[in-house]
């Protein structure tokens, strides 16, 4: 069996442990394996219009990992740890820059199973949301998170993530019902 | 406008099409190395381990000072006068040479006998003596000196012969 197949059959915390002792091998499996989930919510958050920033946002949230590794307790799934420092790296990106527009999908994986076209309507619907109220109903409707747990990432009362997400949805509603490419 | 929109079903519709959005995206092969590169920066990822390279610095060292002893060794043997004398790639001008060694090694080995041995020794010449004798003669045998050797024997018997007289510096010319 090769390297790679021996390390894939490690959990994340043995691998976090030969990666606290150097092995670079073990940190790359950690890093395939956990990477295109994370890699598609951070591009999803940026929006199209911040797309550039995708790679510079994952190698970030990848570097904060790894210097707080050795705080990561292992009472939480390590993708949910991951996917935590993602969403606050992606969100302190929106401090630096503000909210800027823009119609560029062609990053977007192509989706299966429901309808191709309402799909990427949606995903252009998502993408043209101010960023505060994309990254509520990404968390919230893609990625599953409560609005308790939303609060708590972005720092912000629950009410206001409820208050967020209601309007987020209308919106989407009006673009996907208007036809997003007429929108914006 | 999409037509798979209409507006009395999109509330329906939206928790199906969240659910059918993709969730993964496969990063480029270079970002990875970008954080590796990164990690190494931060001193995270061990570059090599100082014991081994240590060790390997020491085989290393041992190899070479192996290979150069080899190579020492065989150039050393190549042009020894042993090896030399087995040859038989040489051209007549090597192997004057080769004669002219192995002469005056002869000579420095009689003259170091001589020495060492004359003093306390009243025998040392007479050893001398016969073994350039026996030098000499093969000499004769092959028929190379023209004729010089047979007078150098002579010569030789007659010093043998004699009675060591006072005391001289013994030198044996080749």
């Amino acid at each position: 069996m090769t390297r790679r197949g021996l390390l894939s059959e490690l959990t994340d915390a043995a691998l976090i442990g030969r990666f606290l002792g150097g092995d670079e091998p073990a940190f790359r499996e950690l890093y395939l394996r956990h990477t295109p989930r994370l890699r598609m919510m951070v591009m999803r958050l940026l929006g199209a219009a911040r797309r550039a920033d995708l790679d510079d946002v994952v190698q970030e949230t990848w570097l904060a990992a790894c210097r707080g590794v050795h705080r990561y307790a292992g009472d939480a799934k390590f993708s949910s740890w991951l996917t935590t420092i993602g969403i606050r790296t992606t969100y302190s990106r929106f401090a630096r820059t503000p909210d800027v527009e823009s119609d560029l999908f062609d990053e977007i994986p192509a989706p299966v199973g429901a309808g191709l076209a309402s799909v990427i309507d949606l995903e252009r619907a998502l993408s043209m949301l101010p960023d505060h109220q994309r990254v509520v109903v990404v968390l919230h409707d893609v990625e599953g998170y409560t609005h308790d747990e939303i609060a708590r990432q972005l720092g912000i009362a629950s009410g206001t993530a409820k208050a967020t997400l209601s309007r987020a949805r209308s919106a989407l509603r009006r673009m996907l019902n208007d036809g997003v490419s007429h929108v914006g | 406008m999409s037509d798979e929109f209409e507006p009395h079903d999109v509330d329906a519709r939206l928790p199906r099409l969240f659910s059918a959005l993709p969730r993964e995206s496969p990063p480029e092969p270079r970002a990875l190395d970008d954080v590796i590169t990164a990690l190494k920066a931060e001193g995270f990822l061990r570059r090599r381990s100082p014991r081994f390279l240590w060790a390997r610095q020491v085989a290393a060292a041992a190899a070479l000072l192996a290979l150069g002893g080899i190579a020492g060794a065989r150039i050393a043997s190549r042009n020894s006068l042993e090896s030399m004398l087995t040859r038989t790639d040489l051209s007549l001008a090597d192997r004057i040479l080769l004669m002219q060694r192995a002469g005056s090694a002869y000579v420095r080995a009689a003259n170091s006998y001589a020495n060492a041995a004359s003093r306390t020794d009243s025998t040392a010449i007479e050893v001398a003596s016969r073994v350039l004798l026996g030098a000499a003669q093969a000499v004769a045998r092959s028929k190379l000196d023209g004729g010089l050797t047979p007078s150098l024997t002579a010569a030789l018997r007659s010093t043998a012969a004699e009675p060591p007289s006072a005391p001289r510096r013994r030198v044996i010319w080749f």
